[in-house]
């Protein structure tokens, strides 16, 4: 569910990579920059060296600036999922309990909307096939859906509802 | 030393710099030869790293930026209090103490790198001799003794590059005393805190 802001925690990470490599070339093209200053009057190889030195010190700069738009993204990225999954986690306690769902059926219709079919919630529940397939059919029965996909639409429209529309009181109720 | 809540982990700058820093330090302590081309340019490389760091300490984010952690001695006599009192603050960054640590460190490498450098000239070359030193040179590094003061002069003799090697080793010295502390500390906040302070210093791993 955090696979953006691990995306941008990995970019953050390997432009620092490169940001410190940019800053030790940096720092030897500058020390020997000073050596030759010292050793010889500046001329026009020198002062191109110098610009060289001081574009790869801007770019450090830049570099570094974008690191940290990269770092911030993320966090905002991680807090933005972290409300949507409370917000989730509060839907979907609310519904189960309207449902009237029993302790088993929810932790089957949990599984279920975490993506699992019947045979992995069978092992993950020690169950038997048969028995999830029953369970499952009541849980659609009382949601008021006809398959997996429709019940996990139900979740999905419904968070998609409250964050854009702000109706999904009303909306919600219009199941699949 | 503190780290932020219970899973704020350092930003990924914070943490490669001070790996690398570490990984220097231990080199040129360990395994290169005192004064050998390969201490200089590994030196240059902290050189470069620790710029970096303080780069980020101006742009970086808030609590790896300075003003998170400001060395204030008051501060830290106020976080001491907390210690004994048994109360446990949140701090956005370094707490107080370890904040002292930090810049006690920071401008501990900055002394071993000024000498490091005026014993080394640029460019970065191993043990370097008065003879092919150039004069501009050579005058740069008076100015740099007549700022490191008395300690220099120690050396006896009068010649700067005794002077240079004797800070940089008094340097290196108050440098792994440092680093003593400032694991113990690590240590100590961790048992105090039952925080992972270290997990918030090491890659993320998942
Ligand atoms: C923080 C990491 C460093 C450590 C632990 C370290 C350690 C040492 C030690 C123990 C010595 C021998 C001092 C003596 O007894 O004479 C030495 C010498 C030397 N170091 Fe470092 N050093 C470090 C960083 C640097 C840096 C950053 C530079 C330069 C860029 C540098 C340049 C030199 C030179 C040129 C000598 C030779 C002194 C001489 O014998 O003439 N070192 N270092
Ligand atoms: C060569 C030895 C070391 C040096 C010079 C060193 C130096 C530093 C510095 C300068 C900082 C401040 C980081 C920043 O704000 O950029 C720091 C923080 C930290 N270091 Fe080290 N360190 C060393 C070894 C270690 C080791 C071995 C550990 C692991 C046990 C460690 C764990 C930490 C932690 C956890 C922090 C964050 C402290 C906090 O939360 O406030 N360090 N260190």
């Amino acid at each position: 569910m955090q696979g953006r802001a691990r995306k941008l925690e990995h970019r953050a990470t390997a432009m620092t990579i490169v940001v410190a490599l940019q800053a030790l070339a940096a720092a030897f093209f500058l020390a020997d920059l000073a050596g030759d200053l010292a050793s010889e009057p500046a001329d026009g190889h020198l002062i191109v060296e110098g610009i060289a030195a001081v574009a790869l010190l801007i770019s450090v700069v830049l570099g570094a600036i974008q690191i940290r738009h990269l770092v911030l993204a993320a966090r905002a990225d991680e807090a933005a999922v972290a409300v949507a999954r409370g917000a989730l986690a509060q839907l979907v306690q609310l519904r189960f309990a309207q449902w009237h769902l029993t302790p088993a059926e929810a932790d089957v219709a949990l599984f279920a909307l975490k993506g699992c079919d019947v045979a992995e919630i069978a092992t993950l529940r020690g169950a038997a096939a048969g028995t999830v397939r029953a369970q499952l059919a009541r849980i659609y029965a009382k949601a008021g859906v006809a398959s997996h996909t429709a019940l996990l639409a139900l979740f999905v429209e419904e968070l998609i509802d409250t964050s854009l529309l702000h109706a999904a009181g009303t909306e919600g109720e219009k199941t699949a | 030393m503190t780290a932020t809540t219970n899973t704020r982990r350092w930003d990924p700058v914070v943490k490669l710099t001070h790996w690398t820093i570490v990984a220097a330090i231990l080199a040129n302590a360990v395994i290169t030869e005192e004064g050998s081309a390969a201490h200089v340019w590994v030196g240059y490389a902290l050189a470069a790293i620790l710029a970096l760091r303080l780069l980020w300490g101006l742009i970086g984010p808030a609590e790896a930026r300075f003003t998170a952690f400001p060395p204030s001695p008051v501060r830290a006599l106020r976080h001491i209090g907390e210690i004994r009192r048994g109360e446990q603050a949140e701090h956005a960054s370094h707490n107080p103490l370890g904040a002292l640590m930090v810049y006690a460190i920071w401008s501990c490498l900055g002394v071993i790198i000024a000498t490091g450098i005026a014993m080394a000239g640029f460019p970065p070359q191993g043990e370097s001799h008065e003879e092919d030193r150039p004069a501009a040179y050579a005058s740069a590094e008076y100015g740099e003794e007549s700022e490191e003061g008395e300690e220099a002069r120690e050396g006896g003799e009068g010649h700067e590059e005794d002077g240079m090697e004797e800070l940089h080793e008094v340097a290196v010295n108050l440098l792994y005393l440092l680093i003593v502390l400032h694991i113990a500390g690590v240590v100590f906040e961790t048992r105090r805190s039952g925080r992972q302070v270290v997990l918030a210093m090491l890659p993320r791993r998942r």
